[in-house]
C-alpha cells in the first residue's frame, strides 16, 4: 500500500480535472482562434456569423488590404520605436536604481529607497502629471509614451532583490583589482543577471506595447498615433466609445469584419511571439516581486 | 574625546561617499526622474485647493480653500462614479478571487508536467494582451448585431442577449472580461505557495485513510492559508483603484450610469473638459482613501497574526 500515492491512477476526480482545465485554456484560447478565424474566412462566412474557431472559405484578403494600408504601418513603426526606446529608457534607469540601491552601506540608501518606495502609495494623479509632461515640453511627443512612466517601482524592487543575492566576492575581487563601480557593474554583474535582464526588460516591451492610455491623453497628431489608438479608432470609431478625445481627423472607416479582426491579429502578432521566451522567465520574476512587495 | 569620534565618523561617511561616487552618479538621473516626474506633480495637487487659471499656472492661481471639494460632493455624478468603481471591483473580486484558488488547486492536482506546462501557458496568455485588443475582442463575440454568441442564441431560436447595451448585462460582460484577462496570472502566487506544501503530511493522511477532499480541507487549505488571506487583503486594499482602459473602452454611452467610474470621471472631467481643478482634488480624494484603506487593511493583517502588506 505504501507509495500508491504517487502510483499513476485514472480515477474519475482526476479525469474530470484534466477535462475541466482543458475546457478553461479552450475559454481562454477561443477569443484568439476567433480573431484569426475571422481574419482568414470569406465575406459572406462573415457576414453570415457562422465562423468560430476555424476559418470558413479560407483566404488572404484582410491581409492583403492590410499591407496595403500606410496609416497601420506608420502606426506600428511608431509602437515598434517607442516600444524600443522606452525599453532601453526603463532598463537603464531601473538597473541604475536598483543597483545602487543594492547595497547596504550606502550612506543615504535608506532615504533615497523611501523617496522610490512611497510614490507605490502616492501620486500626484492624472492633471499634474499631465501638466508637467506638458511643462517639459513632451506633449505631442513620443517620449511622452516612456519617458514619465520609465521606471516601475515593482520591477526595481525585483531587480534589487536580484542584486543583493549576487555573491559579494566577486564585486570584492574586481574592486581589489582597482576596477570602477561602473565597471563592475558592466563586467560583472549584468552578465551574471541576463535572466533578469531579459525579464523585466520583457515586461517593459510589452507594457510600451499596449500602452493605450498615455497615448491618447498624450498624442493629438494623428501622425503619432500608436498601434493601440489606431486599433481602437479602426475597431471602434467614434460610436462605442463616447469620449470622443483627439480622434478627428482619423476618420471612421467602416472596416469589414474580417479587416478588422486581422488589424487585431496584426497587432497582437509581437507579443505570441515575444511569449515563450517570456514565459520561460516571468513566474520567477513574479515571485520575487510579492515576497518583497 | 567624543567629538573627535564623531568627527572621524563624518570623515568616514565622506570617505566611503567619495569611494562611491560612481553609484551616485548612476542614481542622479534616476532621482531626476522621480523629482520631475512624481515629486512635481505631487506639488501640483496643490491645484486642488485653488481657482486654476490657465493663464496664470499651478503657481499664480489664487487659493480658494475647500471650495473645489464643496462643489465636487455635492456632484451626483462623483457619487456615482465611487458606487460604480466599487460595485465594478467587488463584484470582479466576488468572483475572480475564489475562481482563482480553485483553480491553483486543480492545475496543482496534474501529475503530467507536459499538461501543466502547456495549460499554464495558455492561461497566462491574455494577462499579456491590450484591452484596446479584448475589447475588440469582446465586441465580436458580445456585441448584439453580428456578435458570434448572439449569433449562435439566434440559430438556436433565442433572443439576443444586450451584454454590451444594457446596464446588468454590461456588468456582466465586464466581469466576464477582467476575470478571463487575469485569472491564469493569479494563479502563479498560489501555485508556488502549493509547492511548498510539505509532502509527507499527505502521506501520513493517506495512510490515516484521509480522503482527497478531507486531505484538501486540511493540509493543502491550511497551508496556503496565509498568501490567500494576504491576497484578499491586498486586493481588498485595491476597492478604490480601477484601471481606466477597461471601462473606457468597454463602455458606450447606453451604459454610461454603470461604467462612468473614477478613473473614467476624472479623465472626461480634467482633460475633455479642462477643470483641472475638479479633477485634481478628485484624484487626491481617491489617493487619500487608498491610504486609509492600505493602513487599516494592514494593521488588520498584522492584527490577525499575518505579514503586513505595507
Amino acid at each position: 500500500m505504501a507509495g500508491t500515492l504517487k502510483k499513476k491512477k485514472i480515477t474519475v476526480g482526476k479525469s474530470v480535472n484534466y477535462i475541466l482545465l482543458t475546457l478553461l485554456a479552450f475559454v481562454c484560447l477561443y477569443p484568439f482562434l476567433n480573431v484569426i478565424a475571422y481574419s482568414l474566412s470569406g465575406y459572406n462566412a462573415v457576414l453570415s456569423g457562422k465562423v468560430t474557431f476555424y476559418p470558413i472559405d479560407f483566404n488572404l484578403d484582410a491581409y492583403k488590404q492590410i499591407l496595403g494600408k500606410t496609416q497601420i504601418w506608420n502606426s506600428m513603426n511608431t509602437t515598434i520605436l517607442v516600444t524600443l526606446m522606452g525599453t532601453a529608457l526603463s532598463l537603464v534607469l531601473t538597473i541604475f536604481a536598483s543597483y545602487g540601491l543594492s547595497r547596504d552601506d550606502l550612506p543615504g540608501r535608506k532615504a533615497l529607497t523611501g523617496l522610490i518606495l512611497f510614490t507605490m502609495y502616492f501620486g500626484g494623479g492624472m492633471i499634474p502629471t499631465f501638466l508637467v509632461v506638458k511643462g517639459v515640453g513632451l506633449f505631442d511627443t513620443l517620449g511622452a509614451l516612456f519617458v514619465p512612466q520609465a521606471i516601475n517601482v515593482f520591477n526595481f524592487i525585483v531587480m534589487r532583490t536580484f542584486f543583493k543575492n549576487l555573491p559579494e566576492s566577486l564585486e570584492e575581487a574586481a574592486r581589489i583589482d582597482g576596477a570602477s563601480y561602473l565597471q563592475v557593474l558592466v563586467k560583472i554583474v549584468l552578465p551574471l543577471s541576463l535572466p533578469i535582464i531579459a525579464t523585466i526588460g520583457l515586461f517593459y516591451a510589452v507594457g510600451y506595447w499596449n500602452t493605450y492610455f498615455d497615448a491618447l491623453l498624450y498624442i493629438q497628431d494623428p501622425d503619432k498615433y500608436t498601434l493601440q489608438l489606431r486599433l481602437r479608432s479602426l475597431l471602434f470609431g467614434e460610436e462605442l466609445n463616447n469620449s470622443g478625445a483627439s480622434l478627428e481627423g482619423v476618420g471612421t472607416q467602416v472596416m469589414s469584419k474580417s479587416l478588422k479582426m486581422a488589424t487585431v491579429a496584426v497587432s497582437t502578432i509581437p507579443i505570441l511571439v515575444v511569449y515563450p521566451w517570456l514565459q520561460k522567465y516571468f513566474v520567477k520574476g513574479v515571485m520575487i516581486g510579492s515576497v518583497k512587495g | 574625546m567624543n567629538k573627535g569620534k564623531n568627527k572621524k565618523g563624518y570623515q568616514h561617511t565622506l570617505a566611503k561617499m567619495w569611494n562611491y561616487k560612481w553609484i551616485y552618479l548612476m542614481l542622479l538621473p534616476v532621482m531626476v526622474y522621480y523629482i520631475v516626474f512624481k515629486y512635481i506633480p505631487m506639488y501640483g495637487i496643490t491645484i486642488a485647493f485653488k481657482d486654476y487659471n490657465v493663464f496664470k499656472g499651478v503657481f499664480g492661481s489664487p487659493w480658494c480653500g475647500l471650495d473645489v471639494f464643496r462643489k465636487i460632493m455635492s456632484n451626483k455624478n462623483f457619487w456615482e462614479a465611487i458606487k460604480n468603481t466599487l460595485l465594478l471591483n467587488v463584484l470582479t473580486l466576488l468572483v475572480s478571487f475564489p475562481l482563482t484558488i480553485i483553480v491553483s488547486l486543480m492545475l496543482n492536482e496534474v501529475m503530467s508536467t507536459k499538461f501543466k506546462k502547456i495549460s499554464q501557458s495558455v492561461l497566462y496568455l491574455p494577462h499579456f494582451i491590450s484591452w484596446v485588443v479584448v475589447a475588440g475582442i469582446a465586441t465580436n463575440l458580445f456585441s448584439q448585431q453580428g456578435g458570434t454568441i448572439n449569433q449562435i442564441l439566434q440559430s438556436m431560436g433565442m433572443s439576443s442577449i444586450p451584454f454590451l447595451s444594457e446596464n446588468g448585462w454590461w456588468i456582466f460582460t465586464y466581469v466576464v472580461c477582467n476575470v478571463w484577462k487575469e485569472i491564469g496570472w493569479g494563479t502563479i502566487i498560489y501555485l508556488a505557495a502549493l509547492t511548498g506544501v510539505d509532502e509527507s503530511l499527505y502521506e501520513a493522511a493517506y495512510l490515516d485513510g484521509a480522503t482527497k477532499f478531507q486531505r484538501l480541507i486540511y493540509i493543502t487549505l491550511p497551508s496556503i492559508k496565509s498568501v490567500i488571506v494576504t491576497m484578499l487583503i491586498l486586493q481588498i486594499s485595491k476597492m478604490m483603484t480601477i484601471g481606466l482602459d477597461a471601462p473606457l473602452l468597454l463602455g458606450n454611452k447606453k451604459v454610461i450610469g454603470v461604467s462612468e467610474v473614477i478613473s473614467t470621471y476624472t479623465y472626461r472631467l480634467g482633460i475633455e473638459r479642462a477643470k483641472y481643478s475638479d479633477s485634481t482634488a478628485i484624484g487626491l480624494f481617491q489617493s487619500v482613501i487608498n491610504i486609509i484603506i492600505l493602513f487599516a487593511a494592514d494593521k488588520f493583517a498584522k492584527a490577525i497574526g499575518e505579514d503586513g502588506i505595507i
